[in-house]
């Protein structure tokens, strides 16, 4: 009853009905690059990506530029940095990863520190999806179009450097370009983001619905479908949810995906006990 | 176009890590339909050799295919390397028609869908494997042997004259094994060669043609009555030789 009323007053009120089409952009751009970022087992990467952002939105907003250039700016230092260091034999990739994220959040949090703080940066950090602008959803939307079309179009190159790089760099599959495009896509996607989950929660929207499509699919097409759709209800279901109990909607959307994500484990866990598993049988 | 009799030949090939070598001064050449073991102690360069010649990883020297000197890994798309089993993710999202398509990439561009064409050819190799009908299985619905037909399909899907599989045979059980070899003295038989990595001396003796003999570098390569002698062992294996 109170989510009918809330959604009839969606459909009638402005920043409602923004907020909405908001969080189903990001529920399905996010999904469809969160599905290669679960499969390659690169989700601490996104975790740095997204709080490596708040040095770039803090620079940005100390200088006052554009806080999105800013996050887009450290998402694409963080690619760099990463395939710099990449070739260190002795230390694995995640470390690589954990180090250069605690440093930029250690750098976010130190120029955060220093300047005066607004409400606009709060909403930035966490996320107010209710402000966005249409301006913004118009940005949203086209970068997410983009995002989503180059993951389409390099669907089989994704999936032969996913599954075996060796092989894949045989057949002539160019493996590190591809790694290179998917670190710039995870980019992009905890820049749009920013205004409606915020940027410290934005890998719960990367992740999460990806990691419950991963439980109950198959199949990659299924993974991907399976994850926009949930994407987008947990999206949808957040900001109404969020409205009804007067929760941040970013974070009503994260704990609600964390929720589906646990009921999926909890189902499909038979499924996955060893006496189900054959891998050699 | 005529068919150059040695489809791989390898001159003074070495691999070297900062100062660790891995492998050095490897020579050899293979002909067509040709069915090899290679032996050697765990950490003897098998893999890494492998990988050399599939142009994976730096290495000096040279390598030959087909009697064309190769430049770049792209040179090399004749040889198909299957890696060992653990390095696969067999939960990957994938089903075994799938993994045999991946084969067929280097005959399309980056942005192309694989053809009816490629298809029909993926569901071919799969036969030619004894795996018909397993095209929608996903690779951890395959037992052990299963597995490897399938990658050898792959392999075949590429249309490699050169398959070189790492240690295919670990885990394998006999009945698994002997249905391996059905396939590959199957595709000896139409002229592909395969270098196989294994520990399994026995199996060397018993089923292959020819062996080599690797501890960084050939310590012998030949018929296995030959290599497999007491004198190549000890060569090879040190203290540790097999009996």
């Amino acid at each position: 009853m109170i989510a009918s009323a809330l959604f009839a007053k969606a459909l009638f009120e402005g920043e409602y009905l923004k907020a909405l089409v908001g969080a189903c952009i990001i529920g399905v751009v996010a999904p469809v690059v969160g599905t290669w970022i679960v499969l390659r087992r690169m989700s601490n990467l996104g975790d740095t990506m997204s709080h490596g952002t708040l040095a770039g939105v803090g620079v940005a907003y100390a200088a006052g530029a554009n806080v999105l250039l800013g996050a887009l700016g450290a998402g694409v230092v963080i690619a760099v940095l990463l395939i710099l260091f990449s070739a260190s034999q002795r230390l694995g990739h995640e470390t690589i990863i954990a180090v250069m994220g605690s440093a930029l959040f250690a750098l976010g949090i130190i120029i955060i520190s220093r300047i005066d703080t607004t409400e606009e940066l709060e909403h930035i950090l966490f996320g107010d999806v209710l402000q966005l602008t249409w301006g913004e959803i118009g940005i949203n939307l086209v970068i997410g179009s983009v995002a989503v079309g180059v993951v389409l179009l390099l669907f089989n190159e994704l999936r032969l450097a996913s599954f075996d790089h060796v092989q894949a760099e045989q057949v002539g599959v160019h493996v590190e370009l591809i790694q290179g495009v998917l670190v710039v896509l995870l980019a992009v996607v905890v820049v749009i983001s920013l205004r409606t989950v915020g940027s410290v929660m934005s890998v719960s929207m990367l992740v999460t619905p990806a990691a419950t499509a991963r439980l109950v699919s198959p199949t990659l097409r299924r993974m991907t479908i399976v994850g926009v759709t949930l994407g987008v209800s947990e999206g949808f279901a957040g900001v109404v949810l969020g409205q009804a109990l007067d929760a941040p909607p970013g974070a009503t959307i994260g704990l609600l995906a964390a929720l589906v994500f646990a009921i999926a484990y909890a189902v499909t866990l038979p499924r996955r006990m060893p006496h189900h598993h054959r891998p050699f049988g | 176009m005529a068919i150059h009799p040695t489809v791989l030949e390898v001159t003074k090939l070495g691999v070297h890590y900062g100062a660790v070598t891995v492998v050095d001064d490897i020579s050899f050449a293979v002909g067509h339909g040709e069915l090899i073991a290679v032996i050697g102690p765990n950490g003897a360069g098998k893999s890494t050799l492998f990988k050399a010649i599939c142009g994976l990883v730096n290495h000096t020297g040279e390598v030959e295919v087909n009697g064309v000197h190769c430049h770049s890994r792209t040179d090399r798309m004749d040889i198909a390397y299957i890696p060992q089993r653990s390095d696969s993710d067999i939960t990957f999202p994938i089903t075994v028609g799938e993994l045999v398509l991946a084969g067929r990439r280097r005959f399309h561009h980056w942005y192309a869908r694989p053809s009816w064409h490629d298809r029909g050819e993926a569901l071919r190799m799969l036969a030619l494997v004894n795996l018909t009908g397993m095209e929608g299985r996903s690779l951890n619905q395959l037992s052990s042997g299963q597995l490897q037909r399938a990658y050898v399909a792959r392999a075949l899907a590429q249309e490699a004259s050169v398959l070189m599989l790492d240690e295919a045979l670990s885990g394998v059980d006999q009945p698994a094994t002997a249905e391996l070899f059905e396939v590959f003295e199957r595709l000896v038989d139409h002229g592909t060669t395969l270098l196989i990595a294994t520990h399994d001396l026995a199996l060397a003796r018993r089923r292959f043609s020819r062996c080599m003999a690797i501890n960084g570098r050939l310590r012998g390569d030949g018929p296995p009555g030959v290599v497999l002698s007491p004198d190549v062992l000890d060569r090879t294996f040190g203290s540790a030789a097999p009996a």
